[in-house]
């Protein structure tokens, strides 16, 4: 047996989890965990709770579904939410469905997975007793490596702090009476979003309606901040500064 | 790639000469879904986020203009490598962008934006 101390042995596994960072953060510890059910290619789930209740669910070793309190689930709308039948799930090919269809219904099982994750391992959550073989419900699974998981995850985070000065998931957004410009468009995620905006509205509520991640949503609000037709506490469109402008390219550059 | 099972799909593209990337990305997101690499001395990660700026760019253009149009496609020409970025369906609100990297030199540009304007086609029909 180890003569390390638990949580020493724990800091010393988030030590390689993104170098760089502090090893003071719970969310290294729960990487840390992940990674050592990943490596001993364990089966079933990791339960959280406290912030965010929920867990992430692994089969030998590979994450196959995770799921929050705080982000909306896929089966929340479904694959018919989508405009999707069950064909969508068979791989396609000439028997099967076309490759948009399949690829949508393969991303949405993702996506919500994903950002699940993201929000327990960001949340305050705390992780508790591996339950093995405790596995989701058949066609909720999807099928990701931990790390290409935990890279996009970080992804994510980088993202999300570019955003935090202007607007969080959490941050509550009223619909500006006037307009900046004489005329704008938007697409119809955007307009979807628009037209569900009343008192107290947040990214992860609107979320939660249209049953989209937290995460996309979270962009989305962002981008009609920018386009002048929301307003949050604190943000004027017209004082943006560059600072203010999220960027993908910005976040991989961040890589560590 | 968060859906490795789906890089398959891409396998026209590589057919296209002067091929060195290509990469299904959900333009909501910036998530790279899938991608087939040619040459390994390109970082699909800088590449897959710059094109989604790009589209993202355009989109909030396309919003204060107010064109009425929707993005068909991109191209960028670098002094050896074209990049083309196209919605996989043309409509207001794309959801999934295919970013192709070809090599200039060995690349007829109107037969590749033909194959990649096909393949989206038959991907989304």
């Amino acid at each position: 047996m180890s003569q390390v101390p638990k949580l020493t042995r724990a800091r010393q596994l988030a030590g390689s989890v993104w170098p760089g960072r502090a090893v003071d953060g719970y969310a290294n510890l729960i990487v840390a965990r992940l990674r050592k059910l990943a490596a001993a290619k364990s089966t079933g789930m990791l339960p959280f709770s406290g912030h965010g209740e929920g867990g992430i669910f692994l089969r030998d070793g590979r994450v196959v579904h995770a799921e929050s309190s705080r982000t909306p689930g896929r089966n929340a709308g479904g694959l018919a939410a989508l405009g999707l039948g069950p064909a969508a799930e068979r791989a396609p090919g000439p028997d099967g469905p076309r490759p948009l269809g399949w690829l949508t219904a393969v991303l949405a099982r993702a996506e919500a997975a994903v950002d699940a994750a993201l929000d327990l391992v960001s949340s305050e959550s705390r992780y508790a007793k591996f339950r093995p073989d405790e596995v989701p419900a058949a066609g909720q699974a999807c099928d990701i490596p931990l790390e290409t998981l935990l890279t996009e995850v970080e992804r994510r985070r980088r993202v999300l702090r570019q955003l935090a000065p202007v607007v969080t998931a959490d941050t509550t957004v009223v619909r500006n009476a006037q307009m900046t410009s004489p005329s704008l468009q938007v697409s119809a995620l955007q307009w979807s979003l628009l037209v569900r905006v009343r008192a107290g509205a947040t990214a992860r509520g609107l979320a939660a309606e249209l049953n989209r991640s937290v995460f996309g949503t979270t962009i989305e609000v962002y981008r009609l901040l920018a386009l002048g037709l929301l307003s949050a506490p604190g943000y004027d469109v017209k004082e943006a500064r560059d600072y203010d402008v999220v960027s993908f390219i910005r976040a991989a550059s961040e890589e560590r | 790639m968060i859906l490795p099972e789906a890089d398959g799909l891409l396998a026209p593209i590589m057919d296209i000469d002067g091929f060195r990337l290509a990469c299904l990305i959900d333009a909501s997101t910036g998530m790279v879904l899938a991608a087939q690499q040619d040459q390994a001395d390109i970082g699909l990660p800088a590449a897959a986020a710059g094109a989604t700026d790009i589209a993202n760019v355009l989109a909030l253009l396309n919003g204060r203009m107010a064109t009425g149009e929707s993005l068909e496609d991109v191209i960028v020409t670098f002094s050896s490598s074209l990049y083309m970025v196209r919605p996989i369906r043309r409509d207001p609100d794309p959801q999934i962008l295919l970013l192709v990297i070809l090599d200039r030199l060995r690349t007829n540009l109107a037969m590749a934006r033909r194959s990649i304007r096909d393949f989206c086609v038959s991907f989304a029909s």
